[in-house]
């Protein structure tokens, strides 16, 4: 529909809105005063003399303070044949130090009422302890013995290694997971997003413990690294035990060579291209319902096209309503769920369609979405989309600042990915400058239905012969499944 | 994402857990998809999933004890209108956001025989249309805000929230007070939704691994109570749900005198009650709430063991013993039991079962506490190899350590220490305050306790925990489904 059909059709449908309000003296929701003037949090950022980068966010309204020590480097760090890696690292961290035992910090950290927390995923591992502020300093010294001194006892290794393969192998029932793991892995193939971030079976169980360290001593270092400190405690107090506790955190050799930042396609504005679509069905014959994937490459963080696209995806399937959700949701009934992702990563990307529904309903819903992709990418979204657009992105900074977990996340999303601190005072006014043909052309340039991945997750028998119209569909018995490998399957040959 | 601190355990381990997942009491059913709630940057997938169990766990669970430091008092200003309806304001200047909440006392234990499911249908009406609004355009004013929206169902109650910049209250309150009295659902829009609820339960249960496991624990473990079947309902009573029954449901519940109005956040206080009573004073009252016969479970007298075989990975093992409904004097030490039996790594099942024993992948326990008494559970998901009966064995030598020895002094602290960080994490957002506020108002029936009920967690003794133990946790009182792996030899990870 081109867009003067559309002002039209929108034209005729407030016509009938008033008809209805004569009729029956509809009431309408009050008009409101603009919103406050809203200025966000500014952290203050320090660097210590071995390069630690602080930064604090005093919060005094809960007697209760976050440290949270983010490494920026993780899952994409992880060596090519071991996938998971950062994420046996890193949950390493709170199973034994040079100090103390896992049943020691443990069980220090539950008697105070604390919480400790460690994990990886793409562009950064972390450390978290959060306190009552009693025991601020506390916190201070595990998270600093834990990041600087982790033990990597061999039996806490046998122990995570146990772990993370019952972690998988229960993953591995899950559909959702497994449409996601997929999608990712044939979007993201020949990048440093191209493997699943908890690994692989197989390479779980070949992870040493010199391939931890390398890991650790690689990435865990004071110059790759930022403390943020959220709470109940004043700057020149956190920046203090900050000194105490971390100064002592050196590296001996060079500075990092850090992970060379592949200027890849997308950055430089031209889509990557496959040779042409790529359809893969997950065969689960159990199933009662497919999980559907849509998408191509998108952008790394720092593209310029970042606004646009945000904006393009928050109509095609961002929070709140949407247009997948309309189409999927609201006019059919085919899902509970139909949704759109932007995710952006250091130096790479991807945009994505997503829903589930009824297996007898697979094609349907399945057309539904790539109906809706190629509309946003072949029409300019309304002027009345995109001020809805502006006006919910705007509005919900506000939200955005209420949780210290909230507003901490937010100022480490911008520090690990070089963002300026003032950026989202300087949002709104960057987001009132866009037109609706630069979310149109940026669109056009990472959206392409033609060259797409799609992945199906569900019971092939279901849909797979109409499937086919839709191009070459390659069907992997769920059993034959190897999220490490580049085409998804195992070799027939080898045992289970 | 740059994960959130809320979490207690590492995320990696089972991010996946996907009975977990499904076992978050109250699951409540939520009218979307937690959408990942208009973060700009968003890396990450598999953490948030399991963050957002956890917190819902430490909302249900949650209320708080140390020596230094103090929970924060709220100043509350609780009335009620004329035609019954409840208005529960607190005003907070942290962010410049306001919280709204429509409580309604009516949840899946109010469904009958045949019906069930319908508590959480009317929940997605609620969305589709008045009077004067169309369907999904309720969601459409709180979005152009800016804000976020979205309901839930449990047992006993219907909560409808909205976050929005302060700002936009009146447009909140106006958008509440509409669907309240003038809801409109024709034959299409009903159906339409029916097919979105199906897909619900797909989705949360019957394409999930474990996804069937607590549905038929309830099923065996309460014979009387309505809380034996769950708030989603059964595809058949899905399906012979009827326009018809609407409006009867909607006139019955959907009215002020069965209503509480929960406002949190940036505004003045009597700013806020005028306009609850410029939006919601007029609206008819709906008269009496009091004849609601909800049949009693009688006393247990047997254990009850159900073995399920699924394609499921790992063998799991979930155990629910009676216990008392939430508020009364035996909650609190069942809940303070739950914190040592599970809550942190060096919790006692936790301990035993995936650090010391590892036989397990996770272990946890925690009580369901409603307004009627329910289940408190504890559960495991064994590492290949290891038998559910194994599991039990080791979960039930915990059991029995507290009845046989008082807990010591230091352990209780750390409950209670756990305790009251809950309490003050659920302060932190207009959201989780109003849903405390909103909790103790309609199920525990006094709003105060959001300042009081702490005191009634720091008086409980080593041996109030003993004794509760030996009256609930005790063999004819339980109700147990073991989980076998259909394919078990296939997925069993070599040393």
């Amino acid at each position: 529909m081109g867009s003067k059909t559309r002002c039209v059709a929108r034209l005729l449908w407030i016509g009938l809105s008033w008809g209805v309000a004569v009729l029956s003296a509809a009431d309408l929701p009050p008009t409101v005063p603009p919103p406050k003037p809203f200025q966000s949090a500014m952290p203050v950022v320090r660097v210590l003399p071995n390069g630690l980068k602080l930064a604090v966010i005093e919060r005094h309204e809960l007697p209760i303070i976050g440290v949270r020590l983010v490494v920026q480097s993780g899952a994409e760090a992880d060596p090519a044949s071991l996938p998971g890696t950062a994420q046996m690292v890193a949950s390493l961290l709170n199973q034994g130090t040079t100090k103390r035992s896992a049943q020691e910090i443990a069980r220090t950290i539950d008697q105070i009422g604390g919480m400790v927390e460690t994990g990886a995923d793409w562009d950064n591992s972390f450390v978290a302890v959060s306190v009552l502020t009693d025991r601020t300093e506390l916190a201070f010294e595990m998270v600093s013995d834990m990041v600087i001194h982790p033990s990597f006892a061999p039996a806490e290794i046998e122990r995570q290694r146990k772990q993370a393969l019952s972690a998988l192998s229960v993953a591995h029932d899950d559909p959702a997971y497994i449409a996601d793991a997929a999608f990712d892995r044939l979007t993201f193939d020949g990048t440093a997003y191209g493997h699943p971030p908890d690994g692989t079976e197989e390479a779980v169980r070949r992870l040493t413990s010199s391939n931890i360290r390398e890991f650790y001593a690689r990435n865990y270092r004071p110059d790759n690294s930022i403390l943020a400190l959220v709470g109940d405690i004043r700057a020149d107090e956190a920046y203090q035990l900050a000194a105490r506790f971390f100064a002592e955190w050196k590296q001996d050799d060079p500075p990092p060579t850090r992970q060379p930042s592949t200027i890849d396609s997308s950055r430089t504005g031209t889509a990557h291209h496959s040779k042409g679509r790529r359809i893969v069905v997950i065969d689960k014959p159990d199933s009662v319902q497919t999980e559907i994937r849509v998408g191509n490459r998108g952008i790394p963080r720092g593209s310029s096209d970042y606004l646009a696209l945000t904006v393009a995806n928050q109509i095609l399937g961002g929070p709140a309503t949407n247009r997948l959700y309309k189409a999927l949701r609201t006019e059919h009934g085919l899902t509970y769920s139909a949704s759109s992702e932007l995710d952006c990563y250091q130096t790479n990307g991807s945009w994505e369609g997503k829903t589930s529904t009824r297996s007898i309903e697979t094609m349907k819903s399945l057309r539904l979405v790539l109906d809706q992709m190629n509309r946003l990418r072949d029409h300019a979204i309304s002027q009345g989309e995109l001020q809805t657009a502006q006006s919910y992105l705007t509005g919900h900074m506000a939200l955005e600042v209420e949780s210290p977990d909230s507003i901490v996340t937010q100022t480490l999303n911008l520090m690990v990915y070089n963002l300026p601190l003032d950026y989202w005072n300087l949002f709104p006014r960057e987001l009132r400058t866009l037109q609706t043909e630069e979310v149109l052309n940026a669109t056009r340039r990472y959206m392409d239905p033609e060259r797409n991945v799609i992945v199906l997750v569900g019971n092939a028998s279901a849909f797979s012969r109409e499937l086919k119209k839709l191009g070459e569909v390659r069907v992997i018995p769920i059993e034959r499944l190897d999220l490490g490998s580049p085409d998804l399957e195992r070799p027939v040959a080898v045992n289970p | 994402m740059l994960v959130s601190w809320v979490c207690s355990r590492s995320l990696n381990k089972s991010a996946n857990c996907s009975l977990c997942y499904n076992f978050c009491f109250g699951l409540p059913l939520n009218m979307r998809r937690s959408q990942d709630s208009g973060k700009l940057a968003k890396p990450g997938k598999t953490v948030t999933r399991f963050a957002s169990l956890l917190i819902g766990l430490c909302l249900l669970c949650g209320h708080p004890a140390n020596a230094s430091v103090k929970l924060p008092h709220c100043a509350i200003r609780n009335i009620v209108l004329t035609n019954g309806l409840r208005v529960v304001m607190l005003e907070d200047h942290t962010a410049p956001v306001a919280g709204v909440q429509v409580w309604y006392h009516v949840g899946s234990k109010n469904e009958l025989p045949g019906k069930t499911g319908f508590a959480h249908l009317f929940e997605h009406l609620m969305f589709d249309g008045t009077t004067n609004l169309g369907a999904e355009q309720f969601s459409d004013y709180i979005v152009r805000s800016g804000g976020i929206d979205n309901a839930y169902t449990t047992e006993d109650t219907t909560v409808f929230w909205e976050t929005v910049p302060s700002n936009n209250l009146p447009v909140a309150l106006w958008l509440e007070a509409d669907r309240m009295r003038n809801l409109q659902i024709n034959e299409q829009v009903f159906k339409t939704e029916r097919e979105v609820v199906k897909e619900e339960r797909r989705l949360r249960f019957d394409n999930q691994p474990y996804g069937s496991v607590v549905e038929t624990l309830y099923r065996s473990a309460f014979q009387v109570h309505p809380y034996q079947h769950q708030t989603i309902g059964s595809m058949e009573d899905l399906e012979r749900a009827r326009v018809a029954d609407i409006q009867e449901f909607y006139d019955r519940y959907y009215v002020p005198s069965n209503a509480t109005l929960v406002m949190v956040g940036d505004f003045d206080t009597q700013d806020a009650e005028r306009l609850a009573k410029k939006y919601f004073g007029g609206l008819p009252s709906g008269g009496s709430q009091e004849d609601r016969k909800i049949p009693q479970e009688p006393p247990q007298t047997a254990p009850r063991i159900l073995r399920l075989v699924q394609k499921v990975a790992l063998p799991a093992v979930v155990e629910g013993y009676h216990m008392p409904a939430d508020g009364t004097p035996d909650a609190y030490p069942v809940r303070l039991a739950a914190k040592i039996l599970s809550e942190g790594d060096s919790s006692r099942i936790y301990h035993r079962l995936v650090y010391e024993k590892q036989i397990a992948l996770d272990a946890q326990s925690a009580g369901n506490f409603t307004e009627d008494p329910n289940l408190f559970f504890v559960l495991a998901i064994l590492n290949a190899g290891h038998a559910p009966a194994e599991g039990e064995k080791e979960m039930e030598a915990e059991i029995e350590r507290l009845k046989n020895e008082l807990v010591p002094a230091e352990e209780l602290d750390k409950a209670k220490n756990q305790i009251l960080r809950d309490f003050i994490i659920s302060r932190e957002t207009v959201k989780t305050r109003g849903e405390e506020l909103g909790y103790d108002s309609v199920v525990l029936k006094d709003v105060e306790l959001v300042n009081t009920e702490l005191a009634r967690f720091l008086v409980v003794t080593p041996e109030d925990i003993q004794r509760v133990a030996l009256k609930y946790f005790v063999r004819e009182n339980v109700t147990i489904v073991e989980v076998l792996p259909e394919a078990n030899q296939q997925s069993k990870p070599g040393k």
